[in-house]
């Protein structure tokens, strides 16, 4: 068995406020295998988002957090990093995508800059000339195929759909093992989000990158994902082969959530609670299917 | 409210805060029970304990004519408190309605208002405070008009700009598809909205308008004596450095203790509320 | 066949002068009967915004008319056509004011159109939050210590609070959680039924619109490109893009899978 790209054991998380201690995260696990595309979907407040935070260093560093539990990139212990290997870590080995694409570019930079500086991250010494070239060959991957006025742009002079692709690009330039995409494409009208999945599905499935994705949007989840879990009020509920999950759901949460969801085909609005004691159940975990 | 007031003695530099602006408000509302001599608040003169270092009963030693200086800068507070209050009374509400209208109405409501904001903001607050002493008979009452005169417009561009974003808020497109009116609309709606910010900036002005009101009577333009003046203090005593640094020091403290704890409070405040400068 | 409440008759909207011209909406024309929901769907950009926003009056049209039960609405609204047309927004995060009780927010449709004596309004608040299905005492609370899907359902609530007959949805359930969506859809659909309202649905969401619009507009770049039953226009899409749009959603079983593809498989063979 290969180590797995990120394993997260009993991961617990709260912060300490004015009014006390409030605990968001009560000892979620899981793990993304080299390559594999995992999804962790849940609503607002379920604790999704900050899960990505922690793995990307980004939450230890506030003085209201307590975390505790393991989560290990490649094998190495995040927390015995110091805080600046984490930091390198990131935008090499590990790098991330968000919600919004223009707003997550720096508005005052040309994409080449933009690329360039990304690139330096890997590597110190490469030019100018050399980032470009590299930044125009993997612009070609996401289909951009005048790479040369994007790279000459500035992020407000790109539509939406294209900026989300730069981010792909700029997130994958690196090679990096893992990736992280909050909510991608979530900004983005339908037909654009669709093909920007698309797109990078291709990419990660070409260039072996893990994908850690995050998403409250279960069709999105589906259509991307190999392995799912489904978090809710900081627990993983069900987890499982996408597949599975998606046609056999076992939890009471992830039932409620799955028939919540308007289907294409009709059927009206289903008449399911908000809430459920039964929602507090035990995890359901399925079998992986079996590898060969 | 009550969580404010938790979370401002919690952090030891506002806690601080509020004790000097407790002491400052104390001495000024309680002065003539506090202050040893309350006669030497006005003109007295007490040519047998002149010019004399602190020691008792004088605890920050006497002025030149033998006033005891303690009492002197206790009655100061209270001067510079009303001060304070009557200028931010007046300048706050003119300056907050103009800066609503301003940014809600838009269009050449809104050019008209923001050039004539920009023409006072444009003349330093000193020198505009100056010319109109200069031109007026220094007093209490003109000193009060002078530093109001240039405080409003402050006001102004804060509502201004809190307002042009609370504009686009769903809740105001909400009151005007009900109909609401537009007075409604500026003041139940937008400007409660803007509070925060304004209590937070009123909290920091009143050091700085106890400042300013001190430099125009440093420069002879402010109260006149005998009404004791911690700005009038400082620059009579200066005279007398190093010798007799007792004139300079204890007013001079007393102006940085009042405004320093007016500004502790504020950006606390401007923390908590989270408000916009 | 009763006449439409609300008809648009060729209906355009520009935006800006000179080179800068947009056209936001170029000649609409459609009607909502009483008691149907209406949805619009398309895009950013499609117009779908622009068209909410001139029924309600927030700008008028550059050409065009509007009517409201057979009248020429004005550009400059008064009170009774306000009361006639209310909206239920997006975010139901900015929709209330956070300084603002739950009462007094509500209050606010009743005081300015004078519904009911002044000591019976507080009554009517309580009964407009309890067919929401909010607890009447929610109108001493602020907005921020309720949930989303809470805020939306005061939202509802002010907009029933006019008595309107013609309530504009923008995008009422995307800034919801999935659980939270079906609750307030089962509620807006109720409430249609037990006060024969009508709805114009703005959205972007394909999913929602198959399962609570009688019709569908379909917007892209300002023009509407089709009109149907909501039935017809997913089993027989006329134009390419609607297949195209219906093709792109996301979702969550093999049974809309391949409705999906079988659209998408008919727009190959119009290419």
């Amino acid at each position: 068995m290969s180590i797995p790209t990120l394993d997260i054991q009993d991961l617990k998380l709260g912060f300490k406020g004015y009014t006390g201690y409030a605990e968001v995260l009560h000892g979620i696990s899981l793990s993304v295998a080299p390559g594999e595309r995992v999804a962790l979907v849940g609503e607002s407040g379920s604790g999704k988002s900050v899960t990505a935070r922690i793995v990307l260093g980004l939450l230890q560093e506030l003085r209201t957090a307590r975390i505790s539990g393991s989560v290990r990139f490649e094998g190495k212990e995040l927390d015995r990093l110091t805080k600046r290997e984490r930091h390198a870590l990131r935008g090499r080995a590990m790098s991330m995508i968000f919600q919004d694409p223009t707003s997550s570019l720096n508005p005052v930079f040309r994409i080449g800059e933009q690329f360039h500086d990304v690139l330096r991250r890997a590597d110190a010494k490469i030019t100018r000339e050399a980032a470009l070239e590299r930044a125009a060959s993997i612009l070609a991957e996401v289909s951009v195929r005048d790479a040369d006025r994007v790279l000459n742009a500035f992020p407000f002079q790109l539509s939406g759909g294209l900026n989300q692709r730069v981010m792909i690009a700029m997130a994958l330039a690196n090679e990096p093992a893992l990736l992280i995409a909050d909510e991608p494409g979530t900004a983005l009208d339908v037909t654009v989000q669709a093909q920007t999945l698309q797109l990078m599905r291709k990419l990660v499935e070409e260039h072996h990158t893990a994908v850690l994705f995050i998403s409250h949007n279960l069709g999105v989840v589906r259509e991307f994902a190999d392995r799912v879990y489904v978090i809710y009020k900081g627990r993983i509920v069900e987890q499982g082969p996408t597949r599975a999950v998606f046609e056999g759901p076992r939890h009471p949460y992830t039932r409620a959530l799955m028939a919540a969801v308007p289907r294409l085909t009709g059927g009206g609005i289903p008449d399911i609670e908000e809430n459920s004691p039964d929602f507090g159940a035990p995890i359901e975990i399925h079998p992986d299917e079996v590898q060969t | 409210m009550k969580r404010t007031l938790a979370i401002l003695t919690a952090n030891p530099l506002s806690l601080l805060g509020l004790v000097l602006v407790f002491v400052v408000v104390f001495s000024a509302v309680f002065a003539d029970f506090i202050a040893p001599f309350p006669e030497h608040a006005g003109a007295v003169v007490d040519f047998a304990n002149f010019n004399q270092p602190p020691q008792w009963p004088y605890i920050f030693g006497t002025d030149l004519v033998g006033r005891d200086l303690f009492t002197r800068v206790i009655y100061a507070y209270r001067i510079s408190l009303i001060l304070g209050i009557v200028v931010l009374a007046i300048a706050v509400p003119i300056g907050v309605s103009i800066g609503l209208v301003a940014g809600y109405l838009g269009g050449r409501t809104e050019y008209v208002l923001m050039r004539l904001t920009d023409v006072f903001l444009s003349v330093p607050p000193l020198v505009l405070a100056m010319s109109i002493m200069g031109v007026l008979k220094p007093t209490l009452a003109n000193g009060m008009l002078a530093v109001t005169v240039m405080w409003w417009p402050w006001y102004t561009r804060l509502v201004y700009n809190i307002t042009r974003g609370e504009k686009e808020e769903g809740y105001v497109l909400a009151a005007e598809v009900i109909g609401a009116s537009r007075l409604h609309i500026i003041f139940r709606e937008i400007l409660p909205n803007c509070v925060p910010a304004i209590v937070t900036k009123m909290t920091l002005d009143m050091g700085f308008v106890i400042l300013i009101a001190s430099s125009l009577s440093f420069l002879g333009l402010g109260v006149q004596p005998p009404t004791p003046d911690l700005g009038s203090m400082v620059a009579d005593g200066a005279k007398y450095l190093p010798d007799s640094w007792w004139l300079t020091i204890f007013p001079g403290l007393a102006i940085l203790v009042a405004v320093f704890g007016f500004n502790l409070i504020g950006d606390a405040l401007r923390d908590i509320l989270g408000a916009e400068q | 066949m009763t006449a439409p409440i609300l008809e648009l008759d060729n209906v355009s909207k520009t935006f800006g002068t000179g080179d800068d011209v947009v056209q936001a909406a170029q000649s609409i024309s459609f009607g909502v009967t009483k008691g149907e929901c209406l949805a619009i769907v398309g895009e950013s950009g499609s117009g779908k915004s622009t068209v909410a926003n001139m029924i309600l009056g927030i700008y008028p049209p550059t050409s065009g008319e509007i009517h409201l039960n057979g009248s020429v609405l004005p550009s400059r609204r008064q009170l009774a056509h306000r009361r006639a047309i209310q909206l239920v927004q997006q975010n139901p995060l900015s929709s209330l004011n956070p300084k603002r009780s739950i009462g007094a927010s509500l209050r606010l449709a009743l005081d300015v159109h004078e519904i009911g004596a002044k000591n019976e309004r507080a009554d009517l608040v309580s009964a407009l939050l309890e067919e929401v299905g909010l607890p009447a005492d929610y109108a001493k609370r602020s907005p921020t210590a309720l949930s989303g899907g809470q805020r939306q359902r005061v939202a509802i609530a002010r907009a029933l609070a006019c008595q309107s007959q013609l309530v504009v949805l923008d995008e009422p359930t995307s800034a919801l959680d999935v659980l939270v969506q079906a609750r307030v859809l089962k509620l807006l659909n109720q409430l249609r039924e037990t006060r024969n309202l009508t709805f114009v649905f703005i959205t972007h969401d394909l999913s929602v619109v198959r399962n609570i619009a009688s019709r569908i507009a379909v917007f892209e770049r300002g023009r509407m490109i089709e009109l149907g039953d909501t039935s017809t226009l997913f089993s027989n899409p006329a134009h390419p893009y609607t297949r195209r749009l219906i093709s792109a959603v996301p979702v969550v079983t093999d049974e809309e899978a391949a409705l999906r593809s079988a659209l998408a498989a008919g727009l190959e063979d119009t290419n």
